[in-house]
């Protein structure tokens, strides 16, 4: 079971080389991160997989932009959430793996037929601790009522869920420990934490049935 | 005075807090300001008030946060949620949650820069260079105020 941070922007999107990023993700209880954008894998510490953001209107975007080379060569595939229609339409896209940036949408953008649709196709909602730790007010108690949404809906559907720090620089970062205690905020147990921690190496290696060679 | 009896007293508890950037120089006062409007902000001001944070140490890249038994955890969130002191942006990594001070003394364990501090050019900017262990090196830009960090290790650097 690896435990994963689902993205980081690293320089130049952000102030922290992706090595540095590695290594403090390493310090704070990781196995392994995804970045996302450009940058040099380093050689040595925890590992470090490449993601691909799709920010789409449409889902004829989605669909187009997932052909293209950078995002074919992506360990894991994002979608920016959006309207209703939208959602239910890119679970069910093959190509993509996790749904992003859900605290962003309206209220019931993610519902319980998107919800069955994920949870079919093995497609993850993102749980991005941004909000929790960089808002104050009413955006991030807006924020917490949408992931304790999504919690309803995952315990109920049982589609994958995958925690990111969304970190741009290692001050952004969090240990595995306080990424706890933050979830506790909206209801999530530790159980719950570290399965959708784990989850991303479920998503690139997905379960399959034994096959017989020879 | 007579002092209150032992039993009688509040049971406290402390927590252990790193502050990133390493080499970064605040004052007390400061921390004590962004935990309080962390922790307000996120429990509100009833549980805060019944917690009892404050900051007693701050010194050497380290803080102690005191706060009552059965609310470390609630504080220790609040800490992951410090995103800045006053205009200069930083981080509090919990270490270490204790019943004394004495204990957490010995889990402080001072980060202090290499020697062979230089200068990096990158881009147009030049950049002041603090290396720490670990490959670790800070880079910090040249100028009077608003100066931007960047966050490096040596290899990047060799690279460059």
């Amino acid at each position: 079971m690896k435990i994963t941070d689902a993205s980081v922007r690293p320089y130049p999107a952000g102030d922290s080389s992706l090595a540095r990023m590695a290594a403090e993700a390493a310090e704070l209880g990781f196995d392994s991160i995804v970045a996302i954008g450009e940058g040099a894998l380093p050689g040595r510490g925890p590992a470090v997989l490449r993601g691909a953001v799709i920010g789409a209107a449409s889902h004829k975007e989605v669909i187009r932009q997932v052909r293209e080379p950078a995002v074919r060569r992506a360990d894991v595939v994002f979608v920016n959430a959006g309207d209703i229609s939208f959602n239910r339409a890119v679970v069910s896209v093959k190509e993509v793996q996790v749904l992003r940036n859900i605290h962003t949408t309206r209220k019931n953008a993610f519902d319980h037929v998107a919800a069955r649709s994920a949870a079919e196709r093995g497609v993850a909602v993102d749980i991005s601790m941004v909000p929790l730790i960089q808002y104050r007010g009413t955006k991030r108690q807006r924020a917490l009522q949408r992931y304790e949404d999504i919690l309803l809906l995952h315990r109920r559907y049982g589609f994958p869920l995958t925690i990111s720090s969304g970190a741009c620089s290692i001050l952004e970062q969090r240990s595995v420990r306080e990424i706890r205690g933050l979830c506790a905020l909206f209801g999530m147990t530790g159980a719950e934490v570290s399965e959708a921690l784990a989850s991303v190496g479920r998503l690139i290696e997905p379960e399959q049935p034994v096959r017989v060679v020879g | 005075m007579k002092p209150r009896p032992p039993v009688m007293r509040t049971k406290r508890r402390y927590i252990l807090a790193r502050i990133l950037p390493y080499g970064m120089v605040v004052d007390q006062k400061g921390v004590y300001l962004s935990v309080i409007e962390a922790a307000t902000s996120l429990f509100g001001d009833a549980a805060v008030g019944l917690a009892q944070p404050a900051v007693v140490f701050c010194d050497g890249g380290y803080a102690v946060v005191r706060c009552r038994r059965g609310t470390e955890k609630e504080i220790a969130t609040a800490l992951a949620t410090v995103t800045a002191f006053g205009d200069e942006r930083a981080a509090l990594r919990t270490v270490a949650v204790s019943g004394t001070i004495h204990a957490l003394r010995r889990r402080i364990k001072p980060i202090c820069p290499l020697s062979g501090a230089g200068e990096a050019k990158i881009g147009e900017n030049c950049f002041t260079v603090y290396r720490y262990p670990r490959q670790k090196v800070d880079l910090v830009e040249k100028g009077i105020k608003h100066q931007k960090p960047l966050f490096f290790t040596e290899a990047d650097l060799e690279e460059r």
